[in-house]
């Protein structure tokens, strides 16, 4: 029988010297190609669970185990993020100074490669996604929804097996929500990665095969 | 994109700031190359002195500003059979006018050392007689000519020739008698030191050794007094001593500032783009390469500073050589190693100016990095 991609074991996440505890004892397990959603109310700890799982940040307790081994102590937080996980983020958190091809290629720096094959892949992730026409404009020359297109050829840069998103239609209108999701879920299906998105839209949480549902910093659901 | 390129854009998002950074650093810079190079060159000058006369030994008392020894010493000085030629020689400094002091030395008349002198318009002057000889620029800067008089500490002196000398120091020098300066300096009987032209080496004797047999025979002869190499005496007379002091205090005070100012430019920028850090964290950089980043751009500010502070540097010993104040004491010409070493600092400001901003950004948590406004 082979291990989970991810699995969760009681995790616990508190600030503030423990005043505010934003995961109280989360487990589960999450299998590679999985297509999951995790929702809830502001505050409920979904982002603190995505950014545990994703090795942005380390728990208070509990831990959280990569193809069977533990982040943070067998996995290398910077290795496992640089060429296992794609970040998206609501706010795009793109590069200002940097022309679309130019953030695509910042992970790829992180990696290995000469610049020349950096941007021949930067150039196809982007083409991929319909920029090939963008792929000189600076963020700010961008729609918002172009922003989170260019965030995801980002995310997708150094071949993930996973991709977190974090509220990664909070920023856009319904009709590039819809776009965006149909790009995200297109890729999950056509590279078989594992996809997590956090999100407090229903449509979007139902529309996932697995949806999660955390409050108050436990698993509901 | 080159990792290179990336520190360039983030250097340059910021253009004025860089800018005025890059003026700092280029200023700190350009004060080393200017006043380490005119110390330098200083030294080089006085080199140039010694070698330009043919003289091989200085024979001074311990102190280079004494006029302390005795000048009878001469007679015994010329009896040592390695000795061919030895004369006194009084060194001074004066103000020719309120506003041009010169280098002042005292020969006799007949001193060997006339031999690096090319005159222009006039002789030799004449032992006993309130006569002078000037540098060629030194005249040009006082306006004066053969036949004109200079007041020196309230006596009269009477031009008697115009010289081209070998070096900026004797340019811009005044040559007398010695009798004469020993009277304006109350010092009758007393000279600074002796220069000595050494007889040729033996055959089959080294250059190096020779001279050291012959500084012993001397200082043996004349106890007390001192027979050092003319190239020693050159590079470690107090005159060059002072000027390299306060060329390196003056340049690492000047320094200090630079990097300050590279230092409060890498940190303001790690501040402002704390969540650009966060960024790059979060998608896979390492501390070590975010760090890199930012000791990168300062390494470039120090790197480009230096080119700045180089170009400064020369203009302003240009400036300083057309200076009557500092006209016969420096010399534009900079060497490759003054103006390589001036990188080196410049890029070694870069570092330390970069490391502790580099260090704190290569510690920011992502997490806390990406919450920041």
């Amino acid at each position: 029988m082979t291990s989970p991609q991810l699995e969760v074991r009681n995790l616990r996440k508190s600030y503030d010297d423990g005043r505010i505890e934003a995961l109280r004892g989360v487990s589960l397990t999450i299998n590679a190609g999985e297509y999951i959603a995790i929702s809830g109310a502001s505050g409920s700890g979904k982002s603190t669970l995505l950014q545990l799982l994703g090795g942005l940040d380390t728990p208070t307790s509990g831990e959280v185990l990569f193809e069977g081994s533990a982040l943070g102590n067998a996995i290398n937080l910077d290795e496992y993020r640089a060429h296992r996980i794609g970040f998206i983020f609501q706010a795009f958190y793109l590069l200002p100074t940097l022309r679309a091809i130019d953030n695509v290629q910042v992970p790829m720096m992180a990696v290995s490669g000469n610049s020349f094959s950096r941007a021949e892949r930067a150039e196809a992730l982007l083409s991929e996604l319909g920029l090939d026409h963008r792929l000189n404009q600076f963020p700010n020359e961008l729609s918002a929804g172009e922003r989170q297109r260019v965030a995801i050829a980002r995310a997708l840069a150094n071949h993930p097996s996973i991709l977190l998103a974090d509220e990664p239609t909070g920023n856009l209108d319904s009709v590039n929500s819809g776009r965006i999701m149909e790009i995200l879920t297109g890729i999950q299906k056509k590279r078989g990665m594992t996809l997590i998105i956090v999100t407090h839209e229903n449509d979007i949480a139902n529309a996932a095969p697995r949806h999660i549902r955390i409050r108050d910093g436990r698993i509901e659901s | 994109m080159s990792f290179a390129g990336f520190a360039w854009k983030n250097l340059w998002r910021r253009r004025l700031r860089t800018l005025l950074t890059l003026c700092g650093i280029g200023m700190a810079i350009g004060a080393f190359v200017a006043l380490v190079g005119f110390s330098r060159s200083f030294e080089m000058e006085w080199q140039r002195l010694y070698s330009s006369s043919g003289t091989d030994i200085a024979v001074v008392d311990k102190n280079f500003m004494n006029t302390s020894v005795n000048q009878s010493l001469q007679e015994k000085l010329r009896t040592v059979p390695v000795v061919d030629k030895a004369d006194p020689m009084i060194f001074n400094i004066m103000d020719v006018t309120p506003d041009v002091n010169a280098l002042v030395f005292g020969w006799l008349d007949d001193s060997y050392e006339f031999s690096s002198l090319t005159f222009i318009s006039g002789g030799r002057f004449h032992n006993g007689k309130p006569e002078i000889i000037l540098g060629e620029m030194l005249a040009r800067n006082l306006n004066k000519k053969v036949g004109d008089s200079i007041d020196l500490q309230g006596s009269s002196f009477t031009i008697a020739g115009i010289y081209h000398g070998g070096t900026a120091l004797e340019a811009g020098a005044v040559i007398m008698p010695i009798d004469q300066l020993q009277q304006l300096s109350s010092l009758q009987g007393k000279v600074s030191g002796f220069h000595v032209r050494l007889r040729p080496a033996p055959a089959g004797e080294s250059p190096e050794h020779y001279l050291k047999r012959a500084q012993a025979e001397i200082e043996a002869a004349l106890p007390g007094l001192n027979a050092q190499a003319a190239a020693d005496r050159a590079s470690n007379n107090q005159f060059v001593g002072l000027a390299h002091a306060v060329a390196w205090g003056t340049s690492c005070i000047a320094l200090l500032m630079g990097i300050l100012g590279i230092a409060n430019t890498m940190a303001m920028s790690v501040f402002e783009r704390t969540r650009e850090i966060g960024i790059l964290r979060a998608i896979g950089w390492k501390a070590w390469r975010v760090l890199l980043l930012i000791q990168l751009e300062a390494t470039v500010l120090g790197f480009v500073g230096g080119f700045i502070g180089i170009a400064f540097g020369w203009v302003a010993l240009r400036l300083l050589s057309t200076l009557p104040q500092t006209a016969s004491v420096v010399s534009t010409s900079l060497s490759w190693v003054h103006l390589l070493e001036a990188l080196a600092i410049s890029i070694l400001s870069g570092l330390i100016a970069g490391a502790y901003p580099a260090w704190r950004g290569s510690h920011l948590s992502p997490v806390e990095a990406l919450r920041h406004d």
